[in-house]
């Protein structure tokens, strides 16, 4: 059952400078209970996705297209409509856990005044699920530490904390905007395993969103990768994995430290990401493509394919 | 955090001994003195008038009986060129008057500035927001003594409607134009870096995940946002009280409110130390301690200088 | 204080400063571009040019001196000494029947000089103390920060009252009391730079180098610490201008019978209750289109020259 639908998201943010294009004809689908990860290069418009779901791009942003939910437009939504969807049926956990907790607010608080405001719980109750909640995310002696301030706390901690506020209400859906990209390597396994568990046990279904092609592989059924605004591929972890059908995802995947690759280098794609200023109308990936050819400086390669999509003018065979 | 109180009193009672000293041996070994006049006073009526003041004796025995008295029973010691009184009762029936209407001015600045700061960032770019700019750059060019005559040219000389000085037991018609005097460029300060903190705070990520919660606006600005950004304003007060002190001196003078202040200036022209000493050392203790509690306040709301203290 | 002020002495904007590395020339090309792109600022500059010359040689366009006294009208000011351009009065008599254009020139010519030679010179002090105290590090800066806290809490009017108090007012002394209270100007913002500063790779060449601490400071550091005080010195020239106008108001400043706007509009301010308002009008008008320009030219280069708002 499809929960949220996402068609052709455009959005830009008017600069100074000109208009930013950070995110071009994105659609998807998340159904419940789906694991499906986000990946691409910094600045390729993952975050603000998902902040576009939530209702929560800046003030400058110029927004288009649809995000559908229990058949309600969430674009078009107002403020109040978008609050009883927020927490309650979409929750997000933000990129970074240092700077998304208020730092003048007890985390206790900051967790149980969600209950207290949607499920209508008494000061007592709230604080009751908020211990609860901590301790579903394994921090230990969550009783004693609800009193205590966000900086009392290690990163790991926080990041767990942030992820326990997307889960308080229970929601369907959660946006996991890079919730391990802060912390270092071991924390990263165990708060991956931490969504992983809660995830099967409440049948959330998660918007992954990462740059570590890692993560990607223990977690998601489904992966979509982002170039520059646009959608590149979109297919099975499996498949991608196996067969990336995409210059740029091969890129990717080349990009990744591998323990078998018996050269032992890392394939970093050459050159920069895109200038987002002005609306593409070539393949935005054409300028670091190892296969580019004449037409893809004068087409834009559309999203297609039945079970992997992907968004090339030349066929799979072609490729090098 | 008494730990805290205890380090900060330890470095402002050195500061103000350390003032007294300094200021009392500038005031004596200054050239003349307030018994000085056109005609000099024969020697022995000079010595006489010396030894009455205790004038006669070392310097550092003067300071040393100077600062027992402050410390023993808060004596100042008699004023020099008001033959009658002493500086203790100078401070009595001044200060009060200066406190009052300091204290209505710095009530009229915050009660004022605050939400001025807080409406202009929540609306940025309305009317509001430009009454508040208007207001700033406002009081940057008219300062206290450029504001406090044009004020009273329209309410007193125009209108009628305020006494243009004096203070009558300090009935609230006297109070007015005093503290908006004193106040309004502090009050202009205060708005704008409310709003410019506010302006901060709201597009920080921690509100960013407070507006993913689904939380209404009010409680987002009351619970979330208030607090933070009304921290950089606490820092400000402490160099404002500072200012509005020499302020408060103006507005003595310019509206006979028969505050210190006017005793202060009048110090100074009649050379009398003991009242320029005694009155310098109220108004160093004044701010010092103001700075003091702001510091504990600003510790105390902060979770996370409390903690590192 | 102004909250400009705070911005500028806070640890962000330390880091943001130090991050720009202002050795190059286009530098400053690209800052005068900038600032002759504001409207305000470039109007404000020709204003506070035109005061500048008006307080150079306005003596020459005026029929009498600032300190003589028009017999013929003294004692019928209120009706005869209003402005005219008939008796040689443009701006009228002041209630001692002298010229009110001289003393508005001789005025602004006061709070002008004492304005910019106190203001920049406290600024210079401040910031070459500053400078030590963040290089040096360790007792020296520990002893100028205690300095610092202290010379924050005394408000300044003490300075004033005492130093008149036994050595009277002139010019200079003014400008010495003046720089004695502001020597804090800049000391901390150029304290903060410094201290970013001095574990850069470029002054452990000069280091390597073998030059010593002084030419160091001096000729690698202070240029990039230049423009911060030269935004500064823009806000604190304004604000000395005002601390002279307002210590002159209360008697503390310039001496009868040389006078500062603040002085002027203190005599215009006691005698309003007569009607005689060009005493006050003009002194005050001065000062006002000064500290306006001031205010704009401080806004300009501010943004000229501070990395926060650039992109
Ligand atoms: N308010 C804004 N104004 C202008 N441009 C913006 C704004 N917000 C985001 N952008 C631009 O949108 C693009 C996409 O940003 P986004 O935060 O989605 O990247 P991301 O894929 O999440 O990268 P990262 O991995 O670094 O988090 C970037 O190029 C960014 O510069
Ligand atoms: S369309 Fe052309 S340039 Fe773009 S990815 Fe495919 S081959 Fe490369
Ligand atoms: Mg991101």
């Amino acid at each position: 059952m499809t929960l949220l639908s996402v068609r052709d998201l455009n959005i830009r943010f008017t600069t100074g400078d000109g208009d930013v294009h950070a995110v071009n004809n994105v659609s998807f689908d998340l159904s419940a209970g789906q694991k499906v990860a986000l990946v691409g290069e910094s600045g390729s418009g993952k975050s603000q996705i998902a902040l576009s779901i939530m209702g929560l791009l800046a003030k400058n942003a110029i927004v288009s297209g649809q995000v559908m939910f229990n058949g309600n437009n969430l674009l078009a939504a107002s403020n109040d409509e978008l609050n009883q969807i927020r927490a309650q049926k979409i929750a997000m956990i933000f990129q970074d856990p240092m700077s998304a907790l208020n730092p003048y607010m007890k985390v206790g608080r900051q967790l149980s005044e969600i209950v207290e405001l949607h499920e209508g719980l008494s000061r007592r109750d709230a604080r009751i699920r908020a211990i609860e909640v901590m301790e579903a995310v394994q921090i230990p002696d969550a009783k004693r530490r609800l009193d205590a301030y966000p900086h009392e706390f290690s990163g790991g901690m926080r990041q767990r904390i942030v992820i326990a506020m997307a889960l308080i209400c229970r929601p369907q859906i959660i946006l996991a905007d890079e919730p391990t990209t802060a912390l270092d390597v071991t924390v990263q396994a165990q708060i991956m395993h931490l969504l992983d568990d809660i995830q099967r046990d409440m049948d959330t279904a998660v918007l992954l969103i990462t740059h570590d092609l890692g993560v990607v592989a223990g977690f998601c059924e489904d992966v979509m990768v982002l170039y520059g605004g646009r959608m590149m591929e979109k297919s099975k972890v499996g498949a991608l994995f196996k067969s990336p059908s995409h210059p740029y995802t091969r890129g990717l995947l080349r990009a990744v430290p591998n323990i078998h690759d018996q050269t032992g280098q890392l394939h970093a794609i050459p050159g920069s990401p895109p200038n987002q200023m002005n609306a593409p109308t070539a393949c935005p990936f054409a300028p670091r493509c190892n296969d580019v050819i004449d037409t893809c400086w004068q087409t834009l390669p559309e999203l297609t394919g039945e079970d992997t999509q992907r968004a090339c003018i030349q066929p799979v065979e072609a490729l090098s | 955090m008494l730990n805290y109180s205890l380090r900060r009193l330890a470095f402002a009672i050195p500061t103000i001994f350390a003032l007294v000293i300094f200021a009392f041996y500038l005031m004596r070994l200054a050239p003349g003195g307030p018994f000085t006049s056109e005609k000099p006073l024969p020697p022995a009526v000079m010595a006489n008038v010396l030894e009455r003041y205790g004038m006669d004796e070392p310097l550092y025995v003067q300071l040393f009986t100077y600062i027992k008295n402050i410390l023993c029973c808060f004596d100042f010691g008699p004023s020099f060129s008001q033959k009658d009184r002493s500086v203790n009762q100078i401070i009595a029936s001044g200060f009060p008057v200066t406190l009052t209407y300091g204290f209505w001015s710095a009530v009229f600045v915050l009660i004022c500035g605050i939400p001025l700061g807080v409406i202009a960032a929540l609306r940025h770019n309305s009317f509001w927001d430009y009454l508040m700019t208007g207001l700033a750059i406002f009081s940057q060019i008219f300062p206290n003594f450029v504001l406090a005559p044009i004020m009273v040219l329209l309410f007193t000389l125009s209108w009628g409607l305020l006494p243009g000085g004096g203070w009558n037991g300090g009935q609230w018609q006297y109070i007015v134009m005093p503290a908006i005097g004193l106040g309004t460029s502090y009050m202009a300060g205060v708005a704008r870096l409310t709003r410019g903190s506010m302006l901060e705070v709201l597009n920080s990520p921690f509100i960013r995940t407070a507006r993913a919660k689904g939380l209404p606006e009010r409680t987002i600005i009351w619970r979330h946002a208030l607090k933070p950004a009304l921290l950089p304003t606490l820092t400000y007060m402490g160099p404002v009280f500072v200012y509005m002190i020499t302020g408060s001196v103006f507005i003595d003078v310019f509206f006979s409110t028969g505050g210190i202040g006017q005793d202060f200036i009048d110090g100074a022209y009649s050379r009398d130390y003991s009242v320029l000493l005694g009155l310098a050392i109220i108004y160093c203790v004044l701010t010092l301690s103001i700075n003091l509690v702001l510091d504990l306040l600003y510790a105390w709301i902060d979770p996370k200088v409390r903690d590192a203290l | 204080m102004t909250s400009a002020k705070t911005h500028l002495n806070s640890k962000e904007f330390a880091e943001q400063a130090a991050e720009e590395m202002i050795t190059s020339r286009s530098f400053w090309a690209d800052a005068r571009v900038r600032f002759f792109k504001n409207r305000m600022a470039v109007v404000s500059v020709f204003m506070l040019l035109c005061l500048v010359l008006f307080a150079i040689f306005g003596h020459n366009f005026a029929k009498w001196s600032y300190e003589e006294i028009d017999w013929s009208i003294l004692g019928k000011i209120k009706t005869e000494g209003a402005p005219s351009i008939a008796n040689g009065h443009y701006f009228g008599l002041d209630e001692l029947g002298r010229d009110m254009f001289a003393r508005v020139v001789q005025g602004s010519r006061t709070s002008l000089l004492v304005g910019f030679v106190a203001g920049i010179t406290s600024v210079i002090i401040g910031s070459i103390i500053g400078a030590m105290a963040g290089y040096y590090g360790g007792r020296f800066d520990q002893i100028v920060m205690g300095m610092y806290t202290i010379w924050l809490a005394v408000p300044y009017i003490i300075f004033f009252v005492v130093w008149q108090a036994f050595f009277g007012r002139s010019l200079a002394q003014l400008i010495m009391v003046i720089i004695l209270v502001n020597w804090t100007a800049g000391l901390l913002i150029v304290r903060g730079q410094v201290m970013m500063m001095k574990n850069r790779e470029f002054v452990d060449a000069a280091r390597m180098l073998g030059l010593n601490d002084f030419a160091i400071i001096f000729r690698h550091i202070a240029p990039n610490v230049l423009w911060v005080v030269v935004i500064y010195s823009s806000m604190v020239v304004p604000e000395v201008i005002m601390m002279e106008s307002l210590v002159s108001f209360l008697g503390v400043g310039i001496q009868e019978p040389n006078t500062s706007w603040g002085a002027l509009i203190s005599e215009g301010a006691s005698t309003m209750t007569f009607g005689t308002l060009w005493q006050l009008a003009y002194p005050a008008a001065f000062f006002v289109i000064a500290q306006v320009s001031l205010y704009y030219i401080g806004d300009g280069l501010r943004d000229a020259l501070d990395p926060k708002d650039r992109r």
